[in-house]
C-alpha cells in the first residue's frame, strides 16, 4: 500500500498543530505502508514564505517532496476577505478568493497530485481549511481521505468546504465535537468517518528532578505548554492565576513552556522558561502537578494527551467544547469557566490534593485505551481496508457556473457555524 | 478549602464539578454565571439610572444644551466598486478591460486601502455615536452619585452625633450603676441591726438608716475586694455610741471559744473589747439571732467560724472554709 500525506508544512522544526500530527501519522504509518509526504517549502504559517528548498528530501526516514508557494500571504488582504466571507453576505467567488488569499497557494503541488494520482492508494489531506487540502481533495476525490483538524471558527462554515466534506472517501476526526460540527455544517453523515485523534512520542522514562535542577524549580507547580498567545487564552489564565496566588499563598506556581507572543506579567509565582526541547518538555510535565489548558479553540489538545500519558491531570477551559468533552470522557481533569472554579479546581488537582492523582491515573488509562499508537494505527489501517473493500466512489457534486459563483447570496459563515449546536459530546 | 468526597478509586469528573459548583454557590449565595452577574449589574444600573429618580434639573439642562453631531459621509468600497455603474454594459466593458488597466497600474492596493478606510470610518462613527448615546447616562449616573454621596455624608454626620450621644449616656449609666451597687451593699448590711434583741436601740438606729453618706458614692465597686465593705459600711452607718450599746446587747459567748484559763481571769473591760472586735468581724446579713443560735448550741467557736467564713464568702482570698453554709454564703457563691 502506498500512502501520500499532503500537509501545508512539514519538518522536525514544527512541533505543534496539524503539522506535527501529520508527521507523527506519517512516521507511524510508514511501518505498515510506503508513505510519502507532499508539502510546500513554507515554514512560517503566517507568511508562507518559501524557506525550505523545493524538491525531495528525507525527514526521519520519510520521503518528503516540497513545492514552492507562489506568493506569500498578504495579511491585510486576507483580513479584509475574511471579514467579508465571515460576517457579510457573499459569493462563492469571494470564498475562493479568500482561500487563495489564505494560502499556501501552490499550484505546483496540486498539479503533482493530479499527475501521481495513480501511484498512491490514498491521499491523506491534513487541515481542510487550507488551499492544498481543498484543491487536492477535488483533484483526487476517489482517493482523498481528509483529516480536517477543524475548530469551531467561522471558516468551517464556508460554503466551499461543503462539497469537499461530502466528496472525500473518508474523514479522520480528531474528536467527537469536531465530527458533530462538520456534520452540522455540511451534512456529510453518509461519508465514512472515525474519531481517531493522534498519539504522541511519549518517552519511556522521564526525569522530573532533572527539570527542577536545570531550571531551579523548587515549589510545586502547574504547567502551561504551548504558544503564549492571546488566541490560546493566556491573558485570562494570567488573570485567574494572579488572583489565585493572592488568595492561596501556599498554592501552586505557574510555569510556562513555549514561545511568548504576548507579554508575560511579572509575578513571583509565574515563570516562563521559553521554548524547550522535547526532553525538557516531558520532564517538566512529569514534574508538574497538573497541566493547564486555557485555550477556547482546539480541535484536539495533543499536550493534554501527553499529560494524561504521564498520569497528570489537566485543568481545561470549559468554554472549549472539545477540551471539555475530552476531559469529561477521560475523567482525567477538571474544567473551569470562572475564577472561583479555577481556584477550586487548582486545589483539587494539586498532587497532594484529594483527587489529582486519581484523575491523572484515569487520564492515563484513557490515553492507553484510545490514543496509544497501536490503537491509532489500527484505526487508520481499518479505514484503508474498509475503503479498499468498498470501491464505490460517490459522484462529484456539480460545481456552480461562472455566473452562479459570483452571486452574492451566501450567508455569512459565522451564521452557519453559530447554528450548529455547541457543547461537549458525552458518550 | 473544601474536602471532596472520594468514595472509591474511580472519580467522576462531572460529580466533582457539581461539588465544586455547589461549594461556590454556598460561598456566594447563588450560583450566578459571569454572564448572569453582568446582567444583574446591568439591571441595577438601569434602575439606578432611571431619569425619574433624578431630583434636579441638571439633566434637563444637560439635554437642552446637548447637540448630536451629524453623521459623517459614509461610503462602501469593495473590489468592484471602481467598475460600478448604473449601465450594465459599461460595467461589463470595464471588467473586460480590467487586465489592460492593470498593465498601467495596479488598482488592488487602492481598493484595499479604501475598503479599510471605509470600515475604519464606519467603526469610528459607530463608536462616536455610542459614546454620544452614553453621555446622558453617564451624566445621570454622576448626578445621582453626587446626590447619594451628599445624602450619605449627612447621614454619616447624624450617625456620628448619635454615637456620641449614646456614648455619653452609657458613661452616665455606668457611673450611676456603680453608685447603686454601693447602696445595695449598704442595704445588705442593715438587717442585723434591725433584729437586735433590744427594741429601744432599733428605734435609735432607724432615723439614720436610709441616709447615704456622700463617701458611699466613692465606695469600691462590686468588683473590688468586698472583705472591706462590711467594715466600711459599719464605719459609715454606725455612730460611735452604738458600739457600746451593741456590745451590751451581745450575749456572752459560751465556753469553748476561748481558753478556759483566760475566761475567769480576764477582767470585764477586756472581754468587752473582744466581743466588740468579734462584732466588727461579723458578716453582713448575719444577725444577732444567728449568733445567739450558734451560741445556744453551746459552741462559741461557731460564731467565730461564721465570721471568718463570711469574709471568705464575700470574696476575700482568706478562704478559711465554708462550715456555716448559711444563706449569704450560697448567694455569694452564685455570683
Amino acid at each position: 500500500m502506498k500512502i501520500a500525506i499532503v500537509v501545508q508544512r512539514y519538518g522536525t522544526e514544527i512541533n505543534g498543530g496539524a503539522e506535527l500530527h501529520a508527521r507523527y501519522v506519517a512516521e507511524r504509518l510508514s511501518r505498515h505502508a510506503s508513505v510519502e509526504v507532499l508539502t510546500t517549502c513554507a515554514k512560517d504559517y503566517l507568511t508562507w514564505k518559501n524557506e525550505w528548498p523545493s524538491g525531495e528530501e528525507t525527514v526521519n526516514g520519510i520521503r518528503v517532496r516540497r513545492f514552492p508557494v507562489t506568493r506569500p500571504r498578504n495579511t491585510d488582504d486576507f483580513g479584509r476577505r475574511s471579514a467579508l466571507v465571515f460576517e457579510r453576505q457573499h459569493s462563492l467567488a469571494d470564498e475562493l478568493a479568500w482561500l487563495d488569499s489564505e494560502g499556501p497557494k501552490s499550484p505546483a503541488l496540486i498539479r503533482h497530485i493530479e499527475q501521481v494520482r495513480d501511484e498512491f492508494d490514498f491521499f491523506l489531506f491534513f487541515s481542510a481549511r487550507y488551499y492544498h487540502a481543498w484543491h487536492g481533495a477535488r483533484a483526487v476525490p476517489g482517493k482523498a481521505i481528509l483529516v480536517p483538524t477543524a475548530e469551531r471558527d467561522p471558516a468551517v462554515g464556508l460554503h466551499l468546504f461543503g462539497p469537499v466534506f461530502r466528496g472525500v472517501r473518508a474523514l479522520m476526526y480528531n474528536s467527537f465535537e469536531e465530527r458533530d460540527l462538520i456534520h452540522g455544517v455540511s451534512g456529510n453523515q453518509a461519508v465514512p468517518g472515525v474519531v481517531v485523534g493522534v498519539g504522541s512520542a511519549i518517552p519511556e522514562r522521564t526525569q522530573p528532578w532533572r527539570f527542577r535542577k536545570k531550571f531551579n524549580v523548587k515549589r510545586p507547580f502547574a504547567i502551561y505548554i504551548g504558544r503564549i498567545d492571546e488566541n490560546k487564552g493566556c491573558p485570562a489564565l494570567f488573570d485567574h492565576f494572579i488572583n489565585y496566588a493572592a488568595n492561596y499563598p501556599r498554592g501552586l506556581d505557574l510555569i510556562l513552556l513555549g514561545k511568548a507572543v504576548i507579554p508575560i506579567p511579572s509575578h513571583p509565582r509565574i515563570r516562563a522558561v521559553g521554548f524547550v526541547s522535547e526532553e525538557d518538555k516531558f520532564d517538566a510535565l512529569a514534574a508538574a502537578d497538573l497541566l493547564v489548558m486555557p485555550s477556547q479553540f482546539e480541535s484536539l489538545s495533543m499536550v493534554a494527551l501527553e499529560a494524561w500519558a504521564l498520569g497528570k491531570p489537566v485543568l481545561v477551559n470549559g468554554a472549549c467544547d472539545v477540551l471539555r468533552g475530552q476531559t469529561l470522557r477521560a475523567n482525567g481533569g477538571l474544567c473551569y469557566e470562572s475564577f472561583e472554579e479555577f481556584a477550586e479546581a487548582m486545589y483539587c488537582l494539586e498532587a497532594s490534593g484529594p483527587i489529582g492523582a486519581i484523575l491523572g491515573r484515569q487520564g492515563r488509562e484513557f490515553f492507553k485505551r484510545h490514543y496509544a499508537w497501536p490503537v491509532i494505527e489500527k484505526k487508520y489501517l481499518d479505514m484503508f481496508d474498509r475503503l479498499k473493500r468498498d470501491s464505490s466512489v460517490r459522484p462529484a457534486e456539480p460545481w456552480p457556473g461562472w455566473w452562479e459563483r459570483r452571486k452574492r447570496t451566501l450567508p455569512p459563515a459565522r451564521q452557519i457555524v453559530d447554528k450548529v449546536p455547541a457543547g461537549p459530546v458525552l458518550r | 478549602m473544601s474536602d471532596f468526597q472520594v468514595k472509591s478509586d474511580a472519580v467522576d469528573v462531572d460529580a466533582i464539578m457539581r461539588q465544586i459548583r455547589a461549594r461556590i454557590r454556598e460561598k456566594r449565595g447563588t450560583d450566578y454565571t459571569e454572564a448572569e452577574v453582568q446582567e444583574l449589574a446591568k439591571v441595577k444600573l438601569e434602575q439606578f439610572l432611571d431619569p425619574k429618580g433624578v431630583r434636579s434639573d441638571l439633566v434637563a439642562q444637560f439635554r437642552r444644551t446637548r447637540t448630536i453631531s451629524p453623521a459623517p459621509p459614509k461610503y462602501d468600497f469593495e473590489d468592484d466598486t471602481i467598475y460600478e455603474t448604473h449601465r450594465g454594459l459599461l460595467r461589463t466593458i470595464r471588467r473586460l478591460l480590467n487586465p489592460i488597466l492593470k498593465l498601467f497600474l495596479n488598482p488592488n492596493p487602492i481598493a484595499a486601502a479604501l475598503h479599510v478606510q471605509a470600515r475604519v470610518n464606519e467603526e469610528f462613527h459607530q463608536r462616536f455615536r455610542q459614546r454620544e448615546d452614553m453621555d446622558p447616562l453617564y451624566y445621570e449616573l454622576v448626578h445621582n452619585l453626587a446626590l447619594e454621596v451628599t445624602r450619605l455624608g449627612i447621614e454619616v454626620h447624624n450617625m456620628k452625633m448619635r454615637v456620641e450621644s449614646v456614648s455619653s449616656r452609657i458613661d452616665f449609666d455606668e457611673r450611676r450603676s456603680r453608685a447603686l451597687e454601693t447602696v445595695v451593699q449598704y442595704k445588705q448590711a442593715r438587717p442585723p441591726q434591725q433584729q437586735r434583741p433590744q427594741p429601744q436601740r432599733q428605734q435609735d438606729q432607724r432615723p439614720q438608716e436610709p441616709r447615704p453618706q456622700p463617701q458611699a458614692m466613692n465606695a469600691p465597686t462590686a468588683t473590688a475586694p468586698v472583705a472591706s465593705a462590711p467594715v466600711a459600711a459599719m464605719s459609715l452607718t454606725s455612730p460611735a455610741g452604738d458600739s457600746t450599746g451593741d456590745a451590751a446587747a451581745v450575749p456572752m459567748p459560751a465556753s469553748g471559744s476561748a481558753p478556759a484559763g483566760d475566761r475567769g481571769d480576764r477582767p470585764d473591760g477586756e472581754g468587752e473589747r473582744r466581743r466588740r472586735r468579734r462584732r466588727r468581724r461579723r458578716r453582713p446579713g448575719q444577725n444577732m439571732g444567728d449568733q445567739q443560735a450558734g451560741a445556744g448550741g453551746g459552741a462559741d467557736g461557731n460564731g467565730d467560724d461564721a465570721g471568718d467564713d463570711s469574709s471568705a464568702d464575700m470574696g476575700s482570698d482568706s478562704g478559711t472554709g465554708s462550715d456555716s453554709g448559711t444563706g449569704p454564703d450560697s448567694g455569694n457563691d452564685a455570683q
